[in-house]
């Protein structure tokens, strides 16, 4: 009986296995595709010079330093490097959930340094979703409520903002926990009601920031894999900070940085 | 807008709804107390003025007064006056009196007290003086001598100002009474207290003895003549009719004689004022305490809010709407608390108040502006620091900075 698992299981793993090398060669030929006509229409992001300090009483620590990154869209990034390099002020930036103290961030052709912090809100509202590494889910809201409520605040319908809520909960393996609250689910489940939220509203760019720092290997790998499937099926920009080689390879491009700059 | 308040909305039931129930238990029952103590002064002031009109219509003035002509101290043929008076049909009773002050001597206590020369059968048509006596008898006609002293003349039967009075003149007992350097003595036949002060400092005796300490026997002089009319005749219509008996003489209403009680009413209705102020002060204070907490408790929330894109003006309006709804169950609680409980409980249980037996007097109209100043506070109390939190960059709530 045992064996015939573990048989069964291998027979899985190396299709797997196959599936992957096709997926390999397709991506590969997609960024043949992508490198051949790098236009500025394929560019989401890009930042220009971006430096980013903050003051901690006297001193200054300058956690930015000049960084030029470019993403693609349908790219899913990984930004990678030791523990305070600069990985999620970078994200961050990218993310207009802060702004750096000089250079530009590009979305979509457009120069957010210009917005006031209202429209940044308007901006990350419809074109931007967030997954952080600690959920960050609304408490007081079920798992409808909290997927839904960007929604809401865009301006949707009741029956609309619950009709997309429980749909991208099901893509999410969460069809069966729509009513639930925060407090009653595991720590895979919750990130992935936050993913949900995150991508609720079909935003642009799905910025990550240690997604599975709180997960053990098994669910981050579940979490890894949703995030793929969004990349995958649906072209999902994604910008995810990782500290483990494991969750890179899941990524199209890995950007490395230390001490606060890109390394080539 | 509208899709802005529904977001708002939103948040602050499921706030409620989820959050800590302790703490919306406690917010509504502080603000239901404070309601209650916002509109209770009023009630008690509406409920104190009430009785006071009452006492001073059933004891004292009856519903209008007439007295004598400018300049002149008496009125003249007052019996034929009267029977004039009488003869309107809403009239239920009229009568002349002789009004003065005097000064009593019982034992070695002596005090100063207005006194009343009536005809006793007139006065039971107008006041209820007959029935206020609490010990002996009221006067009759024929009597001679005999005075009836009100409880703050006597003493004793809990008279308020006890160490003021004659300290414990009984009925049977001789008191001396001077008027105008007059003196005589006269046997108490009753003693009476309507429980409102100013009308038990007073002493009744015949307009005959009255009038022959006055010196002004058989002149058929008064002072005042009071008229009580037929239940729920207004007091100006009574004037008018008494006008167009050609009447000459001053015609005053009750009300116009509760001078004493306007300046009482607007005494009390500036110290309600003060205790309102303090008691909005407090409500703004409690809202303000509760929503700072909460809020604070809910930084990296609203950090994460604004961070989904929730716009900050919603964000605030979740947690005015919040403190507004605190405020509307505590204006609810507390009016129905009020209304159906306090207000019928005094009503049937009377306080005793030093003017009298008192219940409460809900005046709606007062308690939806005391809701309202109620929902003012919430809102200031609940914007300001709901406006200094939302207001941080959100990466600072997030981290909790
Ligand atoms: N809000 C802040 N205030 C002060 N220093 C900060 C702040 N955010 C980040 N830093 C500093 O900037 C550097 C980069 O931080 P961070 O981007 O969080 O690193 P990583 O995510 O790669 O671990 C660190 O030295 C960190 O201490
Ligand atoms: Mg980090």
């Amino acid at each position: 009986m045992e064996k015939i698992r573990k048989h069964t299981k291998d027979a899985v793993k190396s299709m797997d296995e196959i599936r992957k090398q096709t997926e390999n060669t397709v991506k590969g030929m997609d960024i043949i595709r992508k490198s051949t006509d790098d236009t500025i229409t394929d560019t989401i992001i890009e930042s220009i010079d971006i430096t980013r300090t903050f003051k901690m009483g006297e001193v200054e620590v300058r956690a930015l330093r000049s960084v030029n990154v470019k993403i693609r869209r349908g790219e899913f990034i990984a930004i990678m490097g030791p523990s305070g390099s600069g990985k999620t002020t970078l994200l961050n930036q990218l993310g207009l959930l802060d702004t750096p103290n000089s250079g530009k961030v590009i979305i979509d052709g457009s120069d957010t340094s210009r917005l006031s912090d209202s429209e940044k809100g308007k901006f990350r509202l419809h074109n931007l979703g967030y997954v952080f590494q600690d959920y960050a889910l609304l408490p007081e809201l079920n798992a409808m409520e909290n997927v839904y409520i960007s929604l809401m605040m865009q301006g949707k319908s009741k029956t609309e903002c619950e009709s997309a809520a429980a749909e991208i909960l099901a893509a999410v393996g969460l069809g069966d926990r729509l009513q639930q609250l925060p407090s009653k689910m595991s720590g895979g489940q919750q990130q992935r009601v936050s993913i949900a939220r995150a991508l609720a509203h079909s935003p642009e760019v799905l910025f990550a920031d240690e997604p599975c720092a709180n997960l053990d290997s098994e669910t981050s790998k579940e979490v890894l894999d949703l995030f793929e499937k969004f990349n995958q099926e649906k072209g999902q920009t994604i910008v995810m900070v990782t500290h483990e080689e494991w969750h890179a390879e899941y990524a199209d491009r890995v950007i490395r940085l230390k001490d606060g700059i890109v390394q080539e | 807008m509208l899709e802005k308040a529904r977001v708002s909305f939103f948040l602050a039931s499921r706030s409620i709804t989820r959050g800590n129930k302790g703490i919306t238990i406690f917010t509504v029952f502080v603000l239901t107390l404070i309601f209650i103590q916002l509109v209770l002064f009023s009630s008690m002031l509406a409920g104190v003025t009430l009785k006071f009109n009452e006492l001073m219509v059933n004891f004292q003035t009856g519903n209008v007064v007439v007295e004598p002509k400018e300049e002149e101290r008496y009125i003249e043929d007052a019996s034929a006056l009267q029977k004039k008076i009488e003869s309107l049909p809403q009239v239920v009773g009229a009568s002349a009196r002789l009004k003065t002050t005097g000064n009593f001597r019982y034992k070695e206590k002596e005090i100063g007290a207005t006194i009343y020369g009536i005809d006793s059968a007139d006065e039971t048509f107008v006041t209820g003086l007959e029935d206020a006596i609490i010990s002996g008898e009221f006067l009759s006609r024929p009597d001679k001598g005999e005075i009836i002293l009100g409880r703050e003349v006597s003493g004793g039967f809990g008279a308020l100002m006890e160490s003021r009075s004659l300290g414990g003149a009984e009925v049977g007992d001789t008191v001396e009474l001077t008027i105008g350097g007059v003196t005589r003595e006269f046997r108490v036949k009753g003693i009476y207290t309507t429980r409102y002060f100013m009308a038990d400092a007073s002493a009744y005796l015949t307009r005959a003895d009255l009038e022959e300490m006055l010196g002004i026997e058989g002149r058929d002089f008064a002072q005042e003549i009071a008229v009580k009319t037929a239940d729920g005749t207004p007091e100006y219509d009574t004037r008018t009719a008494l006008l167009s008996l050609g009447i000459g003489e001053n015609i005053r209403t009750w009300n116009e004689f509760a001078g004493i009680l306007r300046l009482i009413e607007s005494t009390l209705g500036m110290v309600r004022n003060i205790m309102n102020a303090i008691g909005l002060l407090i409500a703004f204070v409690i809202i303000f305490v509760v929503i700072y907490v909460n809020i604070v408790n809910k930084k990296r929330q609203i950090g994460v809010q604004k961070a989904i894109g929730i716009e900050q003006n919603v964000i605030i309006a979740s947690f005015v709407l919040q403190a507004m709804l605190y405020a509307g169950a505590g204006v609810i609680l507390g009016y129905v608390f009020v209304r159906f409980g306090l207000v019928p409980y005094t009503v049937s249980h009377p306080v005793e108040v030093p003017l009298g037996s008192m219940s409460l007097r809900l005046d709606n109209a007062e308690a939806l502006n005391r809701a309202v100043l109620l929902f003012l506070s919430s809102v200031v109390g609940s914007v300001i620091p709901a406006y200094k939190l939302a207001q941080k960059d959100l990466l600072d709530l997030i981290w909790g900075k």
